[in-house]
Parts: C-alpha cells; sequence; structure tokens
C-alpha cells in the first residue's frame, strides 16, 4: 500500500506536465486543425531557455521558469505568424508536413547550439525529500506539481471566463459565425498557438530540472504529449487534464510493479487499447472545449 | 443607406453572384426573395464580408465596405443573422449574447443590452447559463436575434430567419423583426417564405440565378403575375 501511495505521487507529478502538454495540444489541433509535430520542440526550449537562464545567466531559479514560459510563448507566435498563417487555407496534410519540418530543423538547431550532451539544470531546492507519511517526495517534485495545477487551474480561467477565451471557443465551434461576431481569426490562431507553446514550455522548464536538457527531449514529450490528446479525445480540455494525470499515474505504476523498463511502454499500451475500445477518447461525452 | 453596384462574387469557379445590384434606404425593411441556390445568402455574405466580391462596390453610409473584414463591416453598423441560426451550441445563453457585443468596448452599454434582450425574449433571461445546444429552434432563433442585436446595428441583415420553425414560432418571429425595424433598426431580409415576407416588407428584390430579375414596393410585387406564379403559389 506505501509503495502504492509513493507511485501515485510520482505519477501525480508527471502527470501534471503531461496535462500541461496535452491541453497545450489539444487545443492547437481542435482550433486549428493542425497537427502539431513540433510541440516536443518547445517543450526543449523551456528547458534550455530555463538551463541558460539560470546556468549562463545566473538568473534566479523561478525568474528563470517564468521567462521560459514567455519565451514559449513568444515563440509560438512567431512560428504562428510566419510559417501558419501563410498556409491558413492549406489541408491539413500541408501543415502537418511544415510542422515536421519545423520539428526536424528546431531539433537540429538545439544540437548545433547545445551540442549533444546533456545539461543539468541547477535548482534551489534541498535534494532531501520531505515526508507524508509513508510517502517521500523531493521539494523539487513538490514546486513542479504545484506549478503544473496552478498553470492548468490558469488556462482553464482563461479559455472559460475571459473574453478572448470565450472567443477561442467560439471559434472552435464555429468559425465562420466567430468572423461574423467580429472576430479576427488570425489573431485567434496566433493566441492559441502561442498559448499552446508556451504550456509547452512551462513543462520542459518544470521536467528539466527533474531530469536533464538535452536536444532529443521533444521527441517523447510529443509522444506523450499526442498520446494524452488521444486518451482524452481531440479537443477536449478536460479530457486533456485528465489524460495527463492518468498517463502519469498509470506510467509510475506500470514502472513500479511491471519494471521500470516499462515505463513508456505501459502508456502506449493504454493508448493503443483507447484506440480499440474508445477510439474517440475516455472522455468522449463529456464537453469539448468548445 | 446600403448600396450594391454591380457586384460579382465566385466560389472557386463557380460564379453565384452576376451583378447584383441592390439598394436599402435608411428605416426600409427590404426582403430579397428567390428559388434556391438563386445566391441570397451569398449577397448577404459579400456584404458581411464573408465572401470577397469579385468585382463591383458594396457601399454603407458613403463609405465603400468592398472587401472589407467582417469584424470592420460590424463594426461599422452592420450585423449578418445567418442561415440557420448558427448559434455557439456548447457556449451558454450569455456567453452567446456576448459574443454578439464582442467587437464593442463599452461595458456598461454592454451589460444594459444584455437585460434588454433578456427582458425582451424572456426565455433568453431563464436560460442565461443554459448552453445554447439545449434550447429548442425558435429558442435558438430569438437567441441569434438577440446576439445580432448586441452590436446595436444600424442595418440587419436576417437570413431565411423563418426556417424549420413552427408556423407558430415564424409568426412570432416576423413579429420581433417588424419590431426591430420599428425601433429603427434597417432590415435587409431573406425569406422563402414570401407571402409572410411581402405582407410586412416595404421593397422587395426577386433574384435568379446570380441575378436580380425583379424589384419594386412589395405590394406591387404581391399582384404581380410572375411572382404570384413563382413564389406565391398561385
Ligand atoms: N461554400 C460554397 N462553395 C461552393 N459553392 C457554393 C457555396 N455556397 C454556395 N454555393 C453555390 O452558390 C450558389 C448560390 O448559393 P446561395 O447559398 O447564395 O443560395 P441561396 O439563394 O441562399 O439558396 P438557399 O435558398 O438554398 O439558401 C449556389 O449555386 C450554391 O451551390
Ligand atoms: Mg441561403
Amino acid at each position: 500500500m506505501d509503495a502504492f501511495l509513493q507511485h501515485l505521487v510520482n505519477g501525480l507529478v508527471l502527470g501534471g506536465t503531461y496535462a500541461l502538454l496535452g491541453i497545450g495540444l489539444t487545443l492547437i489541433f481542435g482550433l486549428m486543425n493542425l497537427v502539431n509535430f513540433a510541440h516536443g520542440e518547445l517543450y526543449t526550449l523551456g528547458a534550455y531557455a530555463t538551463f541558460a537562464a539560470v546556468a549562463l545567466g545566473g538568473w534566479n531559479f523561478f525568474v528563470a521558469v517564468a521567462a521560459a514560459i514567455v519565451v514559449g510563448a513568444v515563440a509560438g507566435a512567431l512560428c504562428e505568424r510566419v510559417l501558419l498563417a501563410p498556409l491558413r487555407d492549406e489541408s491539413i496534410d500541408t501543415t502537418m508536413l511544415v510542422m515536421i519540418g519545423l520539428w526536424i530543423a528546431l531539433q537540429n538547431a538545439e544540437l548545433l547550439g547545445w551540442g549533444g550532451v546533456a545539461k543539468s539544470i541547477p535548482h534551489p531546492f534541498p535534494t532531501a525529500p520531505l515526508t507524508l507519511g509513508p510517502v517521500g517526495i523531493a521539494p523539487l517534485r513538490v514546486f513542479v506539481v504545484l506549478t503544473a495545477l496552478a498553470l492548468i487551474g490558469l488556462s482553464w480561467l482563461l479559455i472559460q471566463k475571459t473574453r478572448l477565451g470565450t472567443a477561442m471557443r467560439a471559434t472552435f465551434q464555429d468559425r465562420e459565425t466567430a468572423a461574423l461576431m467580429g472576430v479576427k481569426i488570425g489573431r485567434i490562431h496566433t493566441a492559441t498557438f502561442a498559448f499552446g507553446s508556451a504550456l509547452a514550455a512551462a513543462a520542459g522548464a518544470l521536467l528539466g530540472p527533474i531530469f536533464l536538457a538535452y536536444p532529443s527531449m521533444g521527441d517523447l514529450a510529443s509522444l506523450k504529449a499526442f498520446s494524452v490528446v488521444i486518451l482524452g479525445g481531440l479537443g477536449n480540455l478536460a479530457g486533456a487534464t485528465l489524460g495527463g494525470v492518468l498517463l502519469g499515474i498509470a506510467e509510475e505504476l506500470g514502472a513500479g510493479y511491471v519494471s521500470s523498463g516499462y515505463r513508456d511502454a505501459v502508456g502506449f499500451v493504454i493508448i493503443i487499447l483507447v484506440l480499440l475500445f474508445r477510439p474517440s477518447g475516455l472522455f468522449a461525452r463529456s464537453q469539448r472545449i468548445g | 443607406m446600403l448600396r450594391l453596384e454591380a457586384v460579382r462574387a465566385a466560389y472557386g469557379p463557380v460564379e453565384a453572384l452576376r451583378g447584383i445590384d441592390l439598394e436599402v434606404g435608411a428605416g426600409e425593411l427590404v426582403c430579397l426573395l428567390g428559388a434556391n441556390g438563386a445566391g441570397k445568402s451569398t449577397t448577404l455574405r459579400a456584404i458581411s464580408g464573408l465572401v470577397r466580391p469579385t468585382a463591383g462596390r458594396i457601399v454603407f453610409d458613403d463609405r465603400a465596405i468592398t472587401g472589407a473584414e467582417p469584424s470592420a463591416v460590424l463594426a461599422s453598423g452592420i450585423a449578418h443573422c445567418p442561415e440557420g441560426r448558427r448559434v455557439f451550441p456548447h457556449l451558454t445563453v450569455e456567453e452567446n449574447l456576448a459574443m454578439g457585443a464582442y467587437v464593442r468596448r463599452d461595458r456598461e452599454g454592454i451589460a444594459q443590452d444584455l437585460e434588454r434582450v433578456c427582458t425582451h425574449f424572456p426565455i433568453l433571461g431563464e436560460r442565461r447559463r443554459q448552453a445554447a445546444g439545449t434550447l429548442s429552434g425558435g429558442e435558438q432563433q430569438m437567441l441569434a436575434i438577440g446576439r445580432a442585436l448586441m452590436a446595436r446595428p444600424r442595418l440587419i441583415l436576417f437570413d431565411e430567419p423563418s426556417l424549420g420553425l413552427a408556423p407558430t414560432v415564424v409568426e412570432t418571429t416576423f413579429a420581433i423583426i417588424a419590431d426591430i425595424r420599428r425601433q429603427g433598426t434597417t432590415v435587409l431580409m431573406v425569406e422563402q417564405n414570401a407571402y409572410l415576407a411581402l405582407q410586412m416588407a416595404d421593397r422587395a428584390y426577386v433574384m435568379e440565378t446570380g441575378r436580380i430579375v425583379l424589384s419594386g414596393r412589395a405590394r406591387d410585387l404581391m399582384n404581380d403575375e410572375k411572382v404570384r406564379r413563382a413564389y406565391l403559389g398561385g
């Protein structure tokens, strides 16, 4: 039982960041009809931005994480304006290919810029775990899970309660009528891509210090993000949140009870099962973001 | 107030408008009739900026709005209540109404108008927090009209407001439109229900395959032999 609780807590830490990745990807897919293969690169960018700010710039760790999120948002906005805006009416295949190109280009740029050796991101937390009854958790992980939950909460507020969020949901549901209401669809696309990218960068900035920063770290992150989106149902925000947490927990349980080598396999087995039996996601009946 | 001069529009290779001339004066209720596929909706969509004309000019209050973005057209005072109602199904009634006021920035005015619409359509007031997709067809039509009014337009374009509604609801809808016009808003309305539409309109245009083939005072058209045969069932 104690081990189970421990796995659950570890799973929550991982799951919180998976949820961040998944929410970003599902929003971009749902609203822009775009399969964003470069999503993981924004995650990598978040980790390296944090590394650069802390290790090279000597910045405060928390300021660095916040800066990494901003960097992610700006990079996302630029990507959308430069690469995607001119292709707005192109088919989903075209934009998907462009995003695959961006993925390869960014990853190689990272390799060129940072070299292939993994970087460890310094952080100010003590390494001794906090113990809560039978469960031990490193302070850094507490910070990661709380920040992830706070960011998820903020995303909800943004989407449900603000004028921009309402316009995003309206656009998702009926693009043409949203345009009739005066919504500038192009701006909604830029904002959505920037927002999703910021969340991916946040996940990288949070997980980077736990693991390491290296150029291909985004590949696995992309896979996880796609898994979460499939679990939750395409374009389903609540589904992505729950799907992320579920995937994190399932992986920890699999790693703990089967073998740690099977951590990633567990996630993909679940995806295959979901695709076989509930192809529109575990939460297909709950309301979509839009 | 609104003038279309030789407006043409196409969907890819298919030409949907082949030179439309049309005028709506301030305070008028003008009706646009025609068979399915004649180009009525396309005419409204060209006005509101959803379709970019390939030729011709659209002038609103002496300013050219040809090819303007929908947001700019709306900001200049034209709201478009689209065919099939098109409420946002997963937004609440209140959020739908708020979307109608998206281009406005006067918070207080918007809040007042929201209350006014909810008083005017009590059913919307009662269902404020309900998803619009759960409303009945008639209620959705009220919402679509309320949403268009939230922009405080000077001209409203209605595209087949009676489509798919029960006869009693159709009457209510037309009464509401007559009311809107009485309160000073100009109306351009596309309608299949030619009889009811001509009864309330001042003037009307009849379209056929992308062209205006007939126009005149509604009363005269109602007695026109061709119109009677084609649209009024004898
Ligand atoms: N999105 C589109 N893509 C291609 N062709 C279209 C599109 N929308 C309309 N058309 C064509 O343009 C022509 C005019 O269509 P429009 O919708 O304006 O007609 P309408 O008079 O509103 O008809 P209805 O009474 O059926 O609503 C039709 O031939 C139609 O097939
Ligand atoms: Mg039509």
